[in-house]
């Protein structure tokens, strides 16, 4: 049953992967809730299931069981095509390992998404430029993706996940390759965005210098929920 | 398209390879199609100018004429319905006959054409290939024959001959002519056997002044087998005005054995063709695939963002197709421009006196040339770029079915 306030609710979700004969139970009965305009972090020791959570929520990967509602639309009975087009309109991702299109410029990249959903290319252009110009890389709009650094990168993950107003940004572990002052530069760009545009985070983290930096913590250890903290800041 | 174009000069070397196995099948099929098209257009000519015109009205064959042609003796009636109808380019009466030719103690089987010299010389080239001597002229009592049948006999010009003809309606005559002229038949099984006569020595061979085995006829704006509508036309045209007892025979009828060379072409051609765009397609599948499989990560990352099956698939479709199409272009222009080179140059003249007297007993020339025709370039370019997209459709098809985070986790 879904809970119409929730953003997002999962109910009793669990996955194993399965390798020949070994099965690997990565989350064993999640039940969560997250709201609209959240910022919120789930940390827990690597394996622990934060990535595995994150996927499931945005459409990535299929649970083995329990169900999950986006804006009360279990997503269980969506196709595959229906799930791509969910995670086009509904679900900004940002990545690891940056993840931008290597032969796309920043523009290209961040304009991307707008392409996938139609927007015709003068708007979609505007809309990435705003954006670019919003986080302050506008500078490298021309430039390919190898031309610039990490942190750079990432800001252009985070303006491609941001630039169609997704219902919420998946984030995971975006901070993993970049330096301390990079890493508390990208977080607080989110932050603002999260203040300032409303929009929702969630990120994947086991990087405890950017915790104090959430409104809500939610603790993982071995695919179960262990803590979930709401802090004021 | 930016995206494929930049794809595609990102990995220059796979690129080029690429551009390769679909270049290559183009360039060389538009050439050998060329080509073909040369030789059949030089069979088609030799036999229908030198021989059977693209067709001929005769007498309803009857039985025990053996090789002999039944004899009309109405030709006049004949040429009258020919001129009632459109499209005639140049008609001859002709007498045909079976003899024997016989000079001191050699013979040779024979056949003598009878024909009208100012006639037949605006079409047959056969004038143009007296090596020895002076073609026919009207009213001149001679023959011309082939340097083979010259060797066979040990005559030369202004030699005479002894010619027995033996027609089954007229029976036996004899003739003393001399050799006016020897020719260079372009086939030599007629430089053996063909010897050309006015009609009016032809018809006292045969004891009979208005005998005609043949009214031979070449239709307009003929250019090579591949205008026998043209020929069909005119001929059904003419069957509703000629009497039962005469017929039309088209050249394939009369000359089966070059309409037979014609018709091994065509299979050889498709056998070559489905050769050379199946190692196309196999590469284009190949590099495709490799690309799909190095760009495993990028394509997990463009489904994960939302990316459609069907959008991922035309964009491998949209690389395939952007390379075949550039490919193909490039395979038929080149064979175009090498074969207007060729042909600038005159030909390509075939290596060795043995191998241009084998090709001469098809009715082919000893220089080769390349008959450029564009619906032929056309189809083939069009036909390897389809080839072509049906090699990428199994790479594109895998792409699609990636899972994204698999595809992301996908270490080269």
């Amino acid at each position: 049953m879904s809970n119409n306030k929730a953003l997002i609710q999962t109910v009793d979700l669990r996955k194993t992967y399965k390798t020949d004969a070994v099965e690997t139970p990565a989350l064993n009965g999640v039940s969560v809730e997250l709201h609209k305009k959240e910022f919120t972090a789930v940390a827990g020791p690597s394996g622990s299931g934060k990535s595995t959570l994150l996927h499931l929520l945005g459409g990535l990967d299929r649970p083995t069981s329990g169900e999950i509602f986006l804006e009360g639309v279990p997503l269980s009975g969506l196709s595959k095509d229906q799930l791509a087009r969910l995670r086009m309109t509904n679900i900004g991702f940002v990545f690891q390992a940056y993840n931008l299109i290597p032969v796309l410029t920043v523009l290209e990249n961040t304009a991307f998404v707008l392409e996938l959903q139609g927007v015709v290319h003068a708007e979609r252009i505007n809309r990435a430029r705003k954006i670019l110009a919003e986080l302050g890389i506008e500078q490298y709009a021309n430039q390919y993706p190898n031309r610039i650094s990490g942190g750079e990168q990432q800001r252009v993950a985070v303006a491609r996940a941001v630039v169609a107003k997704p219902s919420i940004v998946l984030a995971d572990e975006p901070t993993a390759n970049l330096d301390t002052a990079t890493s508390h530069e990208l977080i607080d760009l989110m932050r603002r965005l999260n203040q300032e545009r409303g929009a929702t985070f969630l990120f994947a983290t086991h990087d405890s210098r950017l915790l104090d930096r959430v409104n809500r913590l939610v603790t993982i250890v071995d695919g179960l929920i262990t803590g979930d903290e709401h802090h004021t800041n | 398209m930016k995206a494929a174009i930049r794809h595609l000069k990102r990995n220059r070397g796979r690129t080029i390879l690429t551009l390769l196995a679909v270049l290559i099948p183009v360039y060389f099929l538009v050439s050998m199609f060329a080509l073909s098209n040369s030789i059949v257009s030089d069979m088609f000519e030799t036999a229908t100018r030198v021989d059977t015109g693209h067709f001929q009205i005769r007498h309803v064959e009857r039985r025990g004429m053996g090789s002999a042609i039944p004899l009309m003796h109405d030709s006049d009636s004949v040429l009258a319905a020919l001129d009632q109808i459109n499209g005639i380019e140049w008609r001859t009466v002709r007498l045909d006959m079976p003899a024997l030719a016989s000079a001191a103690d050699r013979s040779q089987a024979i056949y003598v054409q009878g024909i009208i010299p100012e006639e037949i010389a605006p079409i047959s080239s056969i004038a143009d290939l007296v090596v020895k001597g002076t073609y026919l002229k009207s009213g001149q009592s001679g023959v011309v024959i082939g340097e083979e049948l010259a060797d066979l006999l040990n005559v030369d010009v202004g030699d005479e001959i002894i010619l027995l003809g033996a027609h089954p309606e007229t029976g036996l005559g004899a003739l003393k002519v001399p050799v006016v002229g020897i020719y260079h038949a372009p086939i030599s099984a007629m430089g053996r056997t063909i010897v050309h006569s006015t009609l009016i020595t032809a018809r006292a061979l045969a004891h009979s002044p208005d005998a005609a085995t043949a009214v031979v006829v070449r239709v307009d704006d003929v250019k090579g087998p591949w205008d026998v509508g043209k020929i069909e036309a005119v001929t059904a045209q003419l069957r509703g005005l000629l009497p039962d007892d005469l017929e039309v025979l088209d050249w394939r009828e009369l000359a089966p054995q070059v309409s037979g060379y014609m018709g091994i072409l065509q299979p050889v051609m498709i056998i070559f063709a489905v050769i050379f765009f199946g190692l196309g397609a196999l590469v284009v599948l190949n590099t495709l695939y490799l690309s799909v499989m190095e760009r495993t990560r990028e394509l997990g990352l463009i489904i994960a963002l939302g990316a459609s099956r069907w959008r991922v698939i035309r964009m491998i479709l949209t690389e395939a197709g952007l390379i075949a199409v550039i490919g193909a272009v490039y395979g038929a222009l080149i064979a175009v421009a090498l074969a207007w080179i060729v042909e600038a140059f005159g030909g390509i003249p075939l290596p060795g006196a043995e191998l241009a007297n084998y090709m001469k007993t098809f009715g082919m020339k000893s220089v080769l040339h390349m008959m450029i025709s564009w619906p032929q370039v056309g189809i083939s370019a069009a036909a390897m770029v389809v080839v072509a997209l049906l090699a990428a459709w199994f790479p594109a098809y895998r792409a699609s079915k990636l899972e994204p985070v698999e595809a992301m986790r996908y270490v080269e």
